[in-house]
């Protein structure tokens, strides 16, 4: 009940805001127009934006919005000095936790239905099972609210500060996952290590489902592996945000 | 009258420094406790023990006789020194935020946001968001906050620091108001003035010790004077001169003198103790939160 209290109070603050939300909308869109145009050229649209809208929707869209905002929600909540008020509240932080991940859930879906909009217009199609896809979508941003969870916990202290870990860590991630090209396009040796990145895992299988039209049977690799890293990470964040509230127990 | 918040012989060290030595006091309903001290005198880690956010090395605190712990977050309310707002959100909603983590729901949180926002006069504002208020504004609702959940003990920590008299003079109402519905309040603030206009007690705080500790005609005991005669004089040299020949205690007091009279005396009596030096003013007060002060933490300890 708390964490959706917490939820209700982060998107009502987003939805004041707004700009937020456009650039997490806007960002994901002109992205997908461009590499759906650009791959265009070597297939037919319908074929590109298929096979676009997966890896943009992960590593465009749910990447800056699930694993940045986490970040700058935490940091904003210790500049602003609402944490420590929260910390003389009956609030835990395991409720906290799962407040920020419904909200973030909530602006992916509403992110997941920009980007298949524009890939729809464009011819495109989701040809898998829609609740495979809202598993990958779950676990996908679970990960990346995790992570960003121990991000904003740990490592990252002011506002601007935000943009370091996400850069230095997590553009890496991106551009290994193979979300602006192909991962068959790695060499072996990177290709190998690229297993050990969740957001290859995310972009395989949801460019199985939503591509391929594959089932649960062909990605469980993938799922099992979305399945353990995120239970880490949102483990891991918990433990992390509960450290961090030890830090901040002075007025 | 029975003891809402008791701190009994509590001590806190961090480290080598001993920030609380054997503190004891009480907080009775209906009563609004002001713990004076300069920065660094112990008052948040009371505070924070208070809340139960850190543990005593030694001593209890107790809430309505109860030992304080973890629940203790549900039957406290807290404003502490920062502000903590969230200034993208309205009044209101910060308000509702605040009351549904305290567990309140539907009409009865509309009911105590909306009393709450009246009683720091700002129900015209709730609709207005945190970033448009003024800081005055700003620090009423950030009380208001601390008082949704109707709590046994409010602590206020420097609730008025930064702020301009008219709205020290608003939160002064606010706090004198939730004394007056039986609610019980702990203050902590380095502005004597403020102590003495608002708290029923006092407990002054020096390097961790309570140095004293009543109300304020107790306080006056501490001092061996029974009023302040505050002297303006081209020479204020001779004037500390004479003071000190007639055996009177003197500090300074701004661009004047403050000597001790240890007896009531009229103008003229007092006039005539310096006369042949040319006196600007004379000026005659009741002893202070100030001198009492003063005279409790001369010597750096006790």
């Amino acid at each position: 009940m708390l964490a959706l209290t917490v939820t209700r109070r982060i998107l009502t603050e987003l939805w004041h805001t707004r700009r937020s939300l456009i650039f997490w909308a806007l960002f994901p869109a002109l992205m997908l127009l461009l590499f759906g145009l650009i791959y265009a050229g070597d297939s037919s649209p319908a074929d590109s934006f298929n096979y676009t809208a997966p890896g943009i929707l992960i590593g465009a869209a749910f990447f800056f919005s699930c694993l940045g905002g986490p970040i700058a929600a935490i940091v904003a909540e210790r500049e602003r000095n609402t944490l420590k008020r929260l910390l003389l509240s009956p609030l835990s932080g395991t409720a906290y936790f799962l407040g920020l991940l419904l909200a973030f859930l909530v602006v992916a879906a509403g992110q997941t239905v920009v980007v298949y909009a524009i890939a729809f217009a464009f011819g495109g199609s989701f040809r898998g099972s829609l609740m495979l896809g809202i598993l990958v979508v779950v676990l996908s941003v679970a990960s990346y609210v995790g992570l960003g969870f121990v991000f904003g916990s740990h490592f990252t202290k002011r506002t601007e500060e935000v943009n370091g870990p996400v850069a230095a860590i997590g553009v890496p991630l991106l551009v290994l996952g193979g979300t602006f090209f192909p991962s068959s396009v790695l060499p072996d040796y990177l290709y190998r290590i690229a297993h050990l990145n969740p957001i290859f895992h995310m972009n395989e299988a949801m460019d199985a489902v939503s591509a391929e039209g594959l089932g649960a049977g062909a990605i469980v690799d993938h799922l099992v592996f979305l399945v353990l890293f995120a239970g880490a990470t949102l483990a891991f964040g918990v433990l992390s945000y509960r450290a961090m509230l030890q830090r901040e127990r002075v007025l | 009258m029975s003891a809402v918040l008791g701190v009994d012989r509590v001590s806190k060290t961090f480290g080598e420094r001993r920030v609380l030595s054997a503190l004891s006091f009480a907080v009775d309903s209906g009563q609004i406790y002001g713990l004076v001290g300069p920065n660094g005198a112990g008052k948040t880690t009371l505070i924070n023990i208070a809340c139960s956010v850190i543990p005593p090395d030694a001593g209890a605190v107790t809430l309505n006789g109860r030992p304080v712990t973890a629940d203790a977050h549900a039957r406290v309310g807290v404003a502490s020194q920062d502000v903590a707002l969230y200034r993208d959100l309205t009044s209101e909603q910060n308000l509702a935020f605040f009351a549904a983590l305290y567990g309140l729901t539907g009409a009865r949180r509309s009911r105590r946001v909306a009393a709450c926002l009246g009683d720091v006069g700002l129900q015209d504002r709730a609709h207005t968001i945190i970033a448009l208020l003024s800081g005055g504004m700003r620090r009423r609702l950030h009380i208001a906050a601390a008082m949704l959940h109707q709590p046994d003990l409010l602590i206020l920590d420097e609730p008025t620091v930064g702020l301009d008299l008219e709205s020290r003079h608003r939160i002064w109402n606010v706090v004198r108001n939730v004394a007056d519905e039986g609610g019980s309040v702990l203050v902590t603030t380095h502005q004597l003035e403020e102590a003495e206009a608002l708290c029923h007690r006092i407990g002054i705080l020096h390097h961790g010790h309570l140095v004293a500790e009543g109300a304020m005609a107790e306080l006056r005991r501490h001092v061996a004077a029974a009023e302040l005669a505050i002297i303006d004089a081209e020479d204020l040299g001779a004037v500390r001169r004479r003071a000190h020949e007639l055996g009177l205690t003197h500090r300074p007091a701004l661009a004047a003198l403050a000597v001790w009279l240890p007896e009531r005396q009229s103008l003229d009596r007092v006039a005539a103790l310096f006369s042949g030096i040319e006196l600007r003013s004379v000026t005659l007060k009741p002893v202070g939160l100030e001198e009492v002060m003063a005279e409790k933490t001369k010597d750096g300890k006790n």
